[in-house]
C-alpha cells in the first residue's frame, strides 16, 4: 500500500517566483503517474518536493496517509533515480547499490542477497565490481535503478531517467522500464519532458505548464480529449495543426469554414455543440496530422495547398504544406497506402488537396483556449 | 605540374616553416627556463655546499668547501636549542595542519552546499578581509595572547591559535573544488539515508582527496616557514622559537662570525620535510589547484 496525496502544494522561491501553484493530485497504490511538460513547468520541482529535496511553501504531501512535509528524504520511504544517475564515482557498482543498506547497518548476507537479486533482474551481475566510470550510459542507468530497487521503498521517483541516453537506447530502456514496473509492482512517479515516454509508460499523465496542472488523465484521455489548446499541441507527434475557422450552425447541423472550404462536423460533435447551446462563432480548429487526408481533386470539403517540406520517415511520410493564405500544416500519411506514382508526386512545390476527418476535429475557444467539446 | 601537386607544394612549405619557427622559439624558451632555474636554485645549492664546510665557521668568499664534514650539523644539535626549535615548529605545523584542514574543509563544504541567509555577504566580507595583510593585527594579537600567557615560553600554543584563527577565510580553492562535485550526489545520498556528516565523510572527502591534500600541505607550510608572527610572539625566549626565528638568531651581528655554516646546516634540515612532502604529494597538489578549473 503506498498512496501519495498532494493537496494545494505550492512552491515559492526566495525571489518570489512561484514554481508550482496549488497542485492537487491523488496517486493510487501501484499506479504509474507521469508528470510531463516543457522545461520550467514545475514538474521536477514537484517531484523533488515529494522526495523531500525541496521545501514545500504551502499545502501538504501525504505518503500512505502520513503527512511528510517536515520529514527528511530518508524518512519518507522513497527511492529516487536522478537524470544524471548520481552514482558515487569512488564506489564499485556493488557498493553503490549497497550504500543505503550499509547506512542502515544491514547484515552483510542480506546486503549481498538484495544487491545480487536486483543486479540479476537488471542484468548487471557481471558489472558489480566495476566503477561507474567504466560503464556505458545505459549500464549506469541500470545501476541507478538498481540502487533504488534494493531499498524496497514504497514509492519510486524518477526524474527524467532516460533523457541522457541516445534515442535508440532510450527506446530500449523504456521497454525495460515497463517490464521492471510489472516486476516491482509499486507506486511510480516519473518526470519527463518527452510526451512519447509519458504516453507509453504512464497509467495516468499529469500535463503541466508554468506551474499549473493543465490536465490529468490516462494516455487515451489526454490524447483523444485534450482539455485545452496546450495539451492538444503538447501531446502527439508531430503536433496538432491549429488554424482559425468559423463554426457555422445550420439548424441541428454544423460545418466549419476553413481556408474557403466547408468541412462537415461529425454528428456526435453536433449533439455536444447543441447541448452546450453553441451558435455560429469563431473557433480555433485543431486536427492531428494523421487525420488529414489527401484528396484526388478539388471539392467543396477540401482545399488546395503546396508541399514545402517532404520528410520520408520510412513507415510514414510527413508533409509540411502551405495553404493559400500562407498557413503551415503538417500531413502524416502511412507510406503503405501510397502508390509509387503518388509518392513521386508528393514532393516540394507540388499542389495537392486535403480534407479533415470530421470525427476527430477539435474546437477551441480563441480566448480561453479551452476545448469547446470537452 | 598537375592540380594535386600545386595544392600540395605550398602546404608542405608552410608546414616546414612553422616547424623551424617552433624549434627556434622552443630553444629560446628552454634557455630562458634554464637560466631562471640556475638563478633560483643557486642560493639553495650554495647553502647546501656551505653546510659541509669545516675549515671556517663564518662567511667566506667562496662556495665549495676546502674541508668537508658534518661538524656544522653536530654543532647545531650540541651548541644550540635547534632540536627544540625543530620540535616546536613540527608541533605547530602538524597541529595547524590538522585543525586548519578541518576548519577550511568544513567551511568550504558549508558555503558550497548549504544555503542560508547572509551566505553571500559572509563570503564577500571574508574576501575583503582576506585582502588585508595578517600583520595588521600583530600588536593586538600580541596583547591578547600575552594576557592569556601564550607568548614567550608559551608561544607554541599561542602560534597554533594564531594560525588557525582566521583559516576559515581561505575557503576559496576548496569551495571551488566542492562546487564541481555534482549536488545530485548529495541528494542521492540523502535519499539513501545519509546525514549531512555522513555525506561529507563518506562521499565528499573521498572525492575531494586532491583538495584535502592541497589544504593539508598549505596549512603545514605556512607555520613551517613563518618568521614574523613567530618572532614577535616568542620575542626573546629561545624555548618558544620556531626554526625560522632560531636560525635568524644565528645570523645576528654578534654570532654570524661563528654560526654562519651552522645556519646553512639548519637551513638544509628545515628544507628536508617540505621537500619530501612535496615530492610525494605533488600529483595531488596540482590536481587540487587545477581541479576546479578543468572540471568547471
Amino acid at each position: 500500500m503506498a498512496t501519495v496525496k498532494l493537496s494545494n502544494v505550492q512552491k515559492v522561491y526566495d525571489n518570489g517566483f512561484v514554481a508550482v501553484h496549488d497542485f492537487n493530485l491523488e496517486i493510487k497504490d501501484k499506479e504509474f503517474v507521469v508528470f510531463v511538460g516543457p522545461s520550467g513547468c514545475g514538474k521536477s520541482t514537484t517531484l523533488r518536493m515529494i522526495a523531500g529535496l525541496e521545501e514545500i511553501s504551502g499545502g501538504t504531501i501525504e505518503i500512505d496517509g502520513e503527512v511528510v512535509n517536515d520529514l527528511q528524504p530518508k524518512d519518507r520511504n522513497i527511492a529516487m533515480v536522478f537524470q544524471n544517475y548520481a552514482l558515487y564515482p569512488h564506489l564499485t557498482v556493488f557498493e553503490n547499490m549497497a550504500f543505503s543498506l550499509r547506512l542502515k547497518h544491514v547484515d552483510q548476507e542480506t546486503v549481498y542477497k538484495k544487491v545480487t537479486e536486483a543486479a540479476e533482474i537488471l542484468g548487471i551481475t557481471d558489472l558489480l565490481l566495476r566503477k561507474p566510470r567504466a560503464l556505458s550510459g545505459g549500464q549506469r542507468q541500470r545501476v541507478a535503478i538498481g540502487r533504488a530497487m534494493v531499498r524496497d521503498s514504497k514509492v519510486f521517483l524518477m526524474d527524467e531517467p532516460l533523457s541522457n541516453l541516445d534515442a535508440k537506447l532510450r527506446n530500449a530502456m523504456r521497454a525495460e522500464l515497463i517490464l521492471l514496473r510489472q516486476k516491482l509492482n509499486t507506486t511510480f512517479v516519473y518526470v519527463t519532458h518527452d510526451q512519447t515516454e509519458a504516453m507509453t509508460l504512464g497509467d495516468r499523465i499529469v500535463i503541466m505548464k508554468d506551474g499549473y496542472i493543465q490536465q490529468v488523465g490516462t494516455p487515451t484521455e489526454v490524447f483523444e480529449d485534450p482539455k485545452n489548446l496546450f495539451v492538444a499541441e503538447f501531446i502527439g507527434a508531430p503536433k496538432m495543426n491549429i488554424m482559425k475557422a468559423n463554426l457555422v450552425r445550420n439548424g441541428n447541423e454544423y460545418y466549419s469554414e476553413v481556408f474557403g472550404s466547408k468541412m462537415p462536423v461529425d454528428a456526435g460533435h453536433c449533439r455536444k455543440l447543441i447541448e452546450r447551446g453553441i451558435d455560429s462563432r469563431e473557433v480555433l480548429l485543431g486536427i492531428r496530422p494523421e487525420h488529414v487526408t489527401i484528396c484526388e481533386g478539388p471539392a467543396e470539403d477540401n482545399f488546395p495547398c503546396t508541399i514545402e517540406v517532404n520528410e520520408m520517415m520510412g513507415s510514414e511520410l510527413h508533409l509540411h504544406v502551405d495553404t493559400e493564405d500562407g498557413s503551415r500544416l503538417i500531413v502524416r500519411t502511412p507510406t503503405v497506402t501510397l502508390s509509387p506514382e503518388q509518392r513521386n508526386h508528393l514532393v516540394f512545390g507540388e499542389k495537392l488537396y486535403i480534407t479533415f476527418h470530421g470525427k476527430v476535429t477539435y474546437f477551441f475557444d480563441p480566448e480561453t483556449e479551452l476545448n469547446i467539446l470537452s | 605540374m598537375n592540380n594535386k601537386e600545386i595544392n600540395k607544394t605550398p602546404k608542405t612549405k608552410k608546414h616546414m616553416g612553422m616547424t623551424a619557427k617552433g624549434r627556434i622559439s622552443n630553444t629560446i624558451i628552454y634557455i630562458l627556463l634554464a637560466v631562471i632555474i640556475i638563478i633560483w636554485v643557486l642560493p639553495f645549492f650554495c647553502i647546501f655546499l656551505e653546510s659541509f664546510r669545516c675549515e671556517t665557521q663564518g662567511m667566506a668568499g667562496y662556495v665549495i668547501p676546502k674541508k668537508w664534514g658534518f661538524d656544522n650539523y653536530v654543532r647545531l644539535f650540541t651548541e644550540t636549542d635547534f632540536l627544540r626549535w625543530y620540535g616546536n615548529t613540527l608541533l605547530i605545523a602538524v597541529c595547524t595542519a590538522i585543525l586548519q584542514t578541518i576548519i577550511v574543509l568544513a567551511m568550504s563544504y558549508t558555503l558550497s552546499r548549504l544555503r542560508f541567509k547572509g551566505r553571500k555577504l559572509l563570503m564577500n566580507v571574508m574576501l575583503v578581509l582576506g585582502m588585508f595583510p595578517g600583520f595588521l593585527t600583530l600588536i593586538v594579537l600580541y596583547k591578547v595572547l600575552s594576557g592569556m600567557g601564550l607568548t614567550g615560553p608559551g608561544a607554541v600554543p599561542g602560534l597554533i591559535l594564531v594560525y588557525c584563527a582566521s583559516s576559515g577565510m581561505g575557503y576559496y580553492v576548496s569551495k571551488g573544488y566542492f562546487d564541481t562535485i555534482p549536488k545530485s550526489l548529495d541528494e542521492a545520498a540523502r535519499v539513501d539515508g545519509a546525514t549531512r556528516f555522513q555525506i561529507f565523510k563518506k562521499l565528499i572527502m573521498p572525492l575531494a582527496k586532491p583538495i584535502v591534500i592541497y589544504t593539508i600541505l598549505t596549512a603545514f607550510m605556512a607555520p613551517w616557514g613563518d618568521f614574523i608572527f613567530a618572532r614577535y610572539i616568542s620575542h626573546a625566549v629561545s624555548s618558544g622559537y620556531n626554526v625560522a626565528v632560531g636560525l635568524w638568531s644565528m645570523t645576528e651581528r654578534t654570532s654570524i662570525g661563528t654560526s654562519y655554516t651552522m645556519f646553512c646546516a639548519g637551513g638544509v634540515l628545515v628544507a628536508i620535510p617540505i621537500t619530501i612532502l612535496f615530492m610525494i604529494l605533488q600529483k595531488y597538489y596540482v590536481e587540487g589547484v587545477t581541479g576546479g578549473a578543468v572540471k568547471g
